[in-house]
């Protein structure tokens, strides 16, 4: 196995045509820049940011329901303005966006690893094994996400009570949407085991008494890994929306620790009141990233998608 | 094991698949379940050291044939045993999985048949990995490059991965891997028909060579008859399933029984033979879903009577012809 | 023989990449006369179907010729627009690919596309093409032509298939046939029943017809002239009995001792060293001298141009005067 694994790899990735297609297309160059961006700023958040919107102790109600700095009562060095508890908006985008992507990411990798090992087994095993999960992947189709998000999400409530600490909220709406995107994953990777079960060098390993098992993980899975990457692009894209939606709602993050969905839903008790800049920024920061996102994964769609081409 | 057994054995194979509609459509159309009897009641033995050919044209059953020799597809029936080891008795399960890495298989389609995202030395190096036949690192890379030279390629190939190289060099990694488990039969399926004339003779001649060398034991299907002529000392000709003819190389061709051998050695394109008259050939291949009853060659054969149309033909002395059977054929 | 057909001339392909352009054909010549059947042999990659593709304005892009003329029975047609050389097709060029289901619509019966490709192309009235439809699939031997001119593609075997698909591209009378691997995905004894058919066809109408295969034994049957290819170029081209039993072309002459026969028996193949080199490293000179036993300098610095050897014409430096085979 160790020497499947390339040390040229890059030497390899300049010289594809991924590369080639990648260097061609300006909206993938857009939209990985913006992501890259978007991705750095959260990382950096705890850092860059003026104050730790989760920390009570850091606000100063003094500061309270300031505009942002261009406008004419807007004050140094709020340079997107304070909400009515006087918490930099800059700062809470930032954490915001730092609590969105750890939970889209967090749910990809639910949803990806339940529907590539439900996908797999389907596709190889065959039989009434398959014909269970699939008929459970197509009854789940009929259903939008965000619905079993919400029953997931409500189901555990009523289980747990309402006094979920945030961290154990953060995990619950991480399940939620693992529970709601794993179908895709798992019709794709299904699909593209039957086809890749049936070439050669799946028999060859089997003429030397691999285990099915060993066959799954050494040969089928890395073959498949193309459109499962695709899928995990747009439906990160896709899970950080979905959180947002359910934060929105009431149902996500409570307002002590708020993702970019929870800064929307309190930022639009204001917009009557005349305080845009506090729902503005956070919907801002989240069409940005879900945008840039949705161009790489459109990109790549196109790009390793031979009929496209 | 005395001489006089044969190396591989198979006896009475059968294998049908079920191709019946639906359980829904059948139900509501009240449709039969239906099977398709890709492989009916075939036998052949076959000697250590000779090569011999399955030839037959698509719908043969000489594939499958093939699949259940070396163990990949389960028989429905009949027996197949190399080296005196049964590869269908689960009671025989422990000897066959030693048996497993001395019976080997060159594909088809050199571009399918190794695992694309992986480097040449890995796939040559999987079997001697997975039958634990070498200890250490360097011992394997020492055999693997021991491997690549013996079919003609060089031990930095292995750095390479498989799309670096052409058809026919891919199908030269195919053997060096069909070889790595020190392989003493190789079942070969169309190893050259995904290839170009000129690549398919440097194959052959490598297939040569190494039998000759290391007293390989060749199962060579092919649909080209010429490659069969060129490769086999015994013969087997397929016809729906069944086998119609079985015999030397020489005789088959030079003095072929069945009709239906006749026919496909007439019709055969062939460079020796620019501008010859020939008989010609009627009809095509049947459904094998629902193949004729009696001699399945019966519809287009011109030897057919009243027996051939009802009575299946039995293999007697290497023929599978009433008509051969009642000196109708002279 | 009268003037030919076909007539193509210095004919190059181009293909765009984004490593430049590559010639997928470089300097081909060649002509077909009438009722003549040329065979187009080759490796994959020598550039056979490219060159029938480029006859019948069929290339895939970024291909694109790239030089030369080609000129049907006296005229040119290289440089029609895509709309005079769609007319072209079907009418004056017929085409017979390797699937007949790529050719056949599944939805239509046969009959219908049958009295389309004839109605446009012919004056004939409905029920005087379809009279037309059924004497061509009689004409092609297909059985109870009145009855299965009203099936579907798929009601037909793969053999009759290809039988339907030789009365489309006869339908409209054309002076040229390009086929490209008509046989190839049919079973040997289906084959010989085409090859008779398309040649007895050919005879009868006086057709022009250009057989592009990989497979020596077809052409060996069917045709009456044929052209070697090697990447992009043809090394030789003559008489099929010349060009089988005595090439002269170092390349020609280890592709026929590498196919096996059924008359010669067991013994070693010839072989050729080597493969054919790909479209982006195409070797200086002469483009088979790195798998050549006789190669020498020139060969590696000066392109050969085909010039007569007996009957054939041969693109060998071995044939300049002095012959040193």
């Amino acid at each position: 196995m160790s020497e499947a694994i390339a040390p040229s790899r890059l030497g390899r990735f300049l010289g594809s045509d991924l590369w080639a297609s990648f260097k061609r297309s300006k909206t993938a160059m857009i939209g990985l820049a913006v992501t890259l961006l978007l991705f750095g700023l959260a990382f950096a958040a705890p850092w860059i940011s003026l104050q730790n919107p989760y920390d009570p102790a850091q606000l100063e109600l003094i500061n309270s329901n300031l505009p942002p700095l261009w406008s004419p009562e807007g004050q140094a060095p709020f340079l997107l303005g304070t909400d009515d508890q006087g918490r930099d908006v800059l700062s809470a985008v930032l954490y915001g966006l730092r609590l969105s992507l750890i939970i889209g990411i967090l749910g990809v990798a639910v949803s990806g690893t339940l529907g590539i090992a439900l996908g797999l087994v389907a596709g190889y095993v065959g039989g009434a094994l398959d014909t269970l999960i699939m008929r459970v992947a197509d009854v789940q189709l009929t259903f939008p996400a965000i619905l079993i998000a919400l029953v997931v999400d409500g189901v555990a409530k009523a289980a747990f009570g309402g006094g979920l600490d945030p961290k154990a909220t953060i995990l619950l709406i991480v399940v939620s949407i693992g529970l709601s995107f794993w179908v895709q994953y798992a019709r794709t990777v299904r699909s593209s085991v039957m086809v890749e079960t049936g070439k050669d060098y799946v028999q060859a390993a089997r003429l030397i008494g691999l285990s099915s098992p060993v066959i799954m993980v050494r040969h089928v899975l890395p073959n498949v890994t193309g459109p499962v990457f695709v899928i995990a692009t747009i439906n990160l894209a896709l899970a950080i929306i979905t959180e947002a939606t359910l934060s929105f709602l009431g149902t996500g993050l409570p307002e002590t620790m708020p993702s970019l969905g929870t800064l929307i839903r309190t930022g639009n008790r204001f917009l009557f009141s005349g305080e845009w800049w506090v729902v503005a920024f956070p919907g801002l920061a989240l069409a940005g990233l879900v945008i840039a996102i949705n161009l790489l994964g459109d990109w790549l769609r196109d790009a390793l998608n031979p009929k496209l081409q | 094991m005395s001489a006089n057994t044969p190396y591989v054995q198979v006896s009475d194979l059968r294998r049908s698949f079920d191709v019946s509609k639906p359980w829904l459509d059948r139900v509501i159309e009240r449709l039969p379940r239906q099977s398709l009897k890709a492989v009916d009641g075939v036998s052949f033995a076959i000697a250590r050291g000779e090569t011999f050919a399955l030839v037959g044209e698509s719908g043969s059953g000489k594939s499958t044939v093939a699949r259940m020799v070396v163990g990949l597809l389960p028989p429905s029936g009949g027996e197949v045993s190399i080296d005196g080891i049964s590869m269908v008795d689960p009671r025989q399960e422990a000897a066959r999985r030693r048996l497993r890495a001395r019976i080997q298989m060159v594909f088809q389609d050199p571009y399918a048949s190794m695992n694309p995202r992986w480097r040449v030395a890995a796939i040559v190096a999987e079997p001697i990995r997975a039958f634990g036949l070498i200890e250490g690192e360097a011992a394997i890379r020492a055999r693997v490059g021991e491997l690549l030279g013996l079919v003609g390629l060089h031990a930095d190939d292995g750095r390479k991965y498989p799309h670096e190289f052409s058809g026919g060099q891919r199908q030269r990694i195919a053997i060096a891997r069909a070889l790595a488990s020190q392989a003493e039969f190789l079942v070969a399926d169309e190893p050259t028909s995904a290839l170009d004339v000129s690549v398919q003779a440097q194959i052959l001649n490598l297939m040569r060579d190494l039998q000759d060398r290391l007293g390989l034991t060749y199962l060579f299907i092919s649909h080209n008859l010429a490659v069969v002529r060129h490769m086999a000392s015994r013969v087997g000709v397929m016809y729906l399933g069944r086998l119609v003819e079985i015999g030397g190389g020489r005789e088959i061709f030079v003095n072929p029984r069945h009709p239906y051998t006749r026919m496909l050695l007439d019709a055969v394109p062939d460079l020796g033979r620019i501008g010859r008259a020939r008989i010609p050939v009627s009809g095509e291949i049947p459904n094998p879903i629902d193949p004729p009853p009696g001699c399945t060659f019966n519809p287009r054969c011109p030897l057919a009577n009243e027996r051939c149309r009802r009575e299946v033909p039995r293999l007697l002395d290497g023929v599978a012809c009433h008509a051969a059977e009642e000196g109708r054929d002279r | 023989m009268s003037a030919p057909i076909l007539s193509v001339r210095d004919l190059a392909v181009a293909f765009e990449t984004r490593r430049g352009a590559l010639k997928a054909i470089d300097g081909v010549s060649f002509d077909i006369g009438q009722g003549e059947i040329l065979g187009v042999v080759g490796e994959s990659g020598a550039g056979k179907s490219v060159t029938g593709a480029a006859v019948i304005g069929l290339l895939d892009p970024p291909g694109r010729i790239a030089g030369g003329e080609i000129r049907l029975a006296g005229e040119r047609i290289d440089d029609l627009p895509p709309e005079a050389m769609r007319r072209l097709r079907g009418r004056r060029i017929g085409m017979i690919f390797q699937d007949p289901l790529t050719s056949l619509d599944p939805l239509y019966r046969v009959g219908d596309q049958l009295v389309e490709t004839i109605r446009t192309h012919t004056a004939l009235s409905g029920r005087a093409a379809r009279a037309r439809a059924i004497d061509l699939l009689a004409e092609v031997g297909i059985p109870a032509p009145e009855r299965r001119i009203d099936g579907y593609p798929h009601e037909f075997s793969g053999g009759m298939r290809q039988r339907v698909v030789i009365a489309l591209a006869l339908a409209a009378e054309p002076e040229l046939v390009i086929a490209d691997e008509p046989t190839t995905a049919l079973d040997v004894s289906v084959q010989a029943q085409v090859i008779a058919l398309l040649k007895r066809l050919c005879r009868d109408h006086g057709t022009a017809v250009m057989l592009v295969t990989h497979d020596m034994g077809v052409i060996a049957e069917a045709a009456d002239r044929v052209a070697v290819m090697y990447s992009g170029r043809i090394a030789e081209i003559g008489p099929v009995e010349a060009v089988v039993h005595a090439p002269r072309h170092p390349y020609a002459r280890g592709l026929m001792g590498a196919i096996p026969t059924l008359t010669q028996g067991e013994g070693r193949l010839a072989q050729i060293p080597g493969a054919m080199p790909r479209l982006t490293a195409i070797p200086p000179g002469c483009a088979f001298h790195p798998r050549c036993e006789h190669a020498f300098d020139r060969c590696r610095t000066e392109r050969p141009e085909p010039r007569a050897v007996g009957p054939s014409a041969v693109a060998c430096h071995l044939y300049d005067g002095e012959a040193v085979a």
